[in-house]
């Protein structure tokens, strides 16, 4: 899934760069990206959102 | 204040963008290649987050600073500070030497991954205080500097990638906790979806409830115990704590050498009673919310001399003291009430191992070994039992064990186990630890030495047992209600 992220980003860039009139999907990229890394870290820690010491 | 022109805020930017790729971001790829450093999956989400925040520095380099990318920039900042803590939170607390990954300086990688991202929101806040309110917003021209930052982007963002899919493989695999070092050589791949696994919670592990020994007490049927075909003890009396007592009983010890009896209390009392329970020596109410958290309090033990012992569930501990010299002002940050005739000595936290994020509901002292005892209660995290010592001296952990069963003890099915027992009390004896469960009314004998249960006998005919005291050939369970049961004390 990491790759997969990266791969979203390098078309968000490539948009930038190339299609830069495309703003509006490279920003919906980015913001999937985004979605999707914070769920991979939150999988990571197997969803305990908080670390384990005492509150 | 000087303000920054947009020209000049978009070539800082710019540099930004190029040293956050090169740096950290195109460093991870190099220690992969190089070393074979291949980050884990909290790792990966960091390094992603690095990656975004260029990413909104391109399209602020190509678009202008609106304010939809600038709060992208923050929330990206906020989140990978958060990843880096938390990821660190699961190794800040190990010993020393003992981090995960290649350290970089002497600092391991989520380390960095808190400065990084720490920067990153001064840096932003930064840029916003000196920025120019003129903003000029549409599609621009990135120029020398902006296209070399976006082909950098573009190749160290292609390189991790293919870290990415040799370390962590194509969807639907993720990446790993413990992930193998890097290779280009496929038969060295492990692609893995274990990480998906696990149980759903806030906390994790650490959603530890806490104990709640009525509750162990609904069951006071020793025949419904995990081990079958024990022996009956009789209570041969009852006795009764006449002294006056706030709130309810939550463990009784008592002193070998004077008789008297120490009581604690549900509402954070502590009492020196007389060696016949009616009356009341000294009295403090502590309070639980000075300098450590003490509720509820759970056991109570002499330490020889005038030393008092009072724990709390969670293993935080206060000694006392009687002491007709004590200044009652002097008390007052200790002790909500007091007869103005106990010191507080220390107030503190024993940390145990084997133990660590269990309650306790008992506290015994063994006065051979000057060791302080507790044993722990099941949870549904973590269903063991375990009884952790502490040496008097300076009141840290000497041994930990869960008992063996003795050969003549027999479980009453496949599936039960001595972790089963609640153990609400406990004393210690020619070198026996006797702990009386309130679940299935059971009394355990623990020989310290071997650390084996040496036998285990049913109660019949108590209700709700806080606390176990011994005094002479004779055990006494208190219960919750301030009743007594006497019984001969077994030498297995």
């Amino acid at each position: 899934m990491e790759l997969l992220n990266f791969l979203i980003i390098l078309g968000a860039a490539w948009i930038i760069w190339r299609r830069p009139e495309r703003e509006r999907l490279a920003f919906t990229l980015l913001v999937v990206s985004c979605l999707l890394m914070a769920l991979l870290f939150l999988i990571g820690t197997h969803t305990s959102f908080l670390p384990g010491v005492n509150l | 204040m000087i303000a920054l022109s947009q020209d000049r805020l978009l070539t800082i930017l710019a540099w930004i963008v190029v040293a956050l790729i090169a740096g950290p971001v195109g460093g991870a790829v190099w220690l992969g290649i190089a070393h074979g450093d291949s980050p884990c999956i909290l790792c990966w989400a960091q390094r992603t987050s690095m990656v975004l925040i260029a990413l909104v520095g391109l399209f602020v380099l190509r678009y202008g600073p609106r304010r939809r990318y600038l709060g992208m920039a923050v929330l990206l900042g906020t989140w990978g500070l958060y990843m880096a803590l938390r990821h660190s939170a699961l190794h800040l607390a190990r010993d020393v030497g003992q981090g995960f990954s290649a350290p970089i300086l002497g600092v391991h990688t989520y380390a960095w991954s808190w400065v990084i991202h720490f920067i990153v929101l001064v840096v932003i806040g930064k840029l916003l205080l000196l920025s120019d309110d003129q903003v000029v917003t549409g599609v621009r021209e990135p120029g020398h500097l902006g296209r070399f930052a976006i082909v950098l982007f573009m190749v160290v963002v292609g390189a991790n990638a293919l870290q990415a899919f040799v370390s962590t493989g194509p969807p639907p695999y993720i990446g790993q906790a413990d992930p193998v070092r890097f290779s280009l050589n496929p038969r060295h791949w492990v692609w893995s979806r274990e990480e998906t696994e696990g149980r759903i919670s806030w906390r994790g592990s650490w959603t530890i409830p806490r104990p709640d020994p009525a509750a162990a007490a609904a069951d006071p049927d020793p025949a419904h115990g995990p081990l079958a075909g024990l022996t009956a003890l009789t209570i041969t009396g009852w006795e009764r704590i006449g002294a006056p007592l706030e709130g309810s009983l939550t463990d009784l010890a008592r002193d070998p050498a004077s008789g008297r009896f120490l009581a604690t209390t549900d509402r954070y009392g502590a009492y020196v009673l007389d060696s016949t329970l009616s009356r009341a020596l000294h009295r403090v109410v502590l309070d639980p919310g000075f300098s450590i958290d003490l509720s509820p309090l759970a056991g109570a033990a002499f330490l020889g001399g005038d030393t008092l012992a009072v724990l709390s569930t969670n293993k935080n501990y206060v000694l006392l003291r009687p002491d007709s010299t004590a200044e009652a002002a002097r008390e007052w940050r200790r002790f909500l009430a007091t007869d103005g005739e106990v010191t507080e000595l220390a107030r503190s936290r024993f940390a145990t191992l084997r133990a660590r994020q269990m309650y306790v509901l008992s506290l015994a002292y063994d006065p051979v070994a000057e060791e302080l005892i507790t044993v722990t209660v099941p949870s549904p995290r973590h269903r063991r039992l375990v009884v952790s010592r502490f040496a008097r001296s300076d009141l840290r952990l000497s041994s930990e064990f869960e008992p063996r069963t003795a050969p003549g003890l027999v479980p009453s099915g496949p599936d039960r186990a001595l972790a089963e027992y609640v153990v609400t009390g406990a004393v210690v004896e020619d070198g026996l630890l006797y702990a009386v469960s309130a679940a299935f009314s059971t009394l355990l004998v623990v020989d310290l030495r071997d650390r084996t249960l040496r036998a285990a006998y049913t109660v019949p005919g108590l209700a709700h047992p806080v606390g176990l005291a011994a005094r002479g050939p004779r055990l006494l369970v208190a219960q919750a209600d301030g009743r007594v049961a006497v019984v001969e004390r077994p030498a297995p």
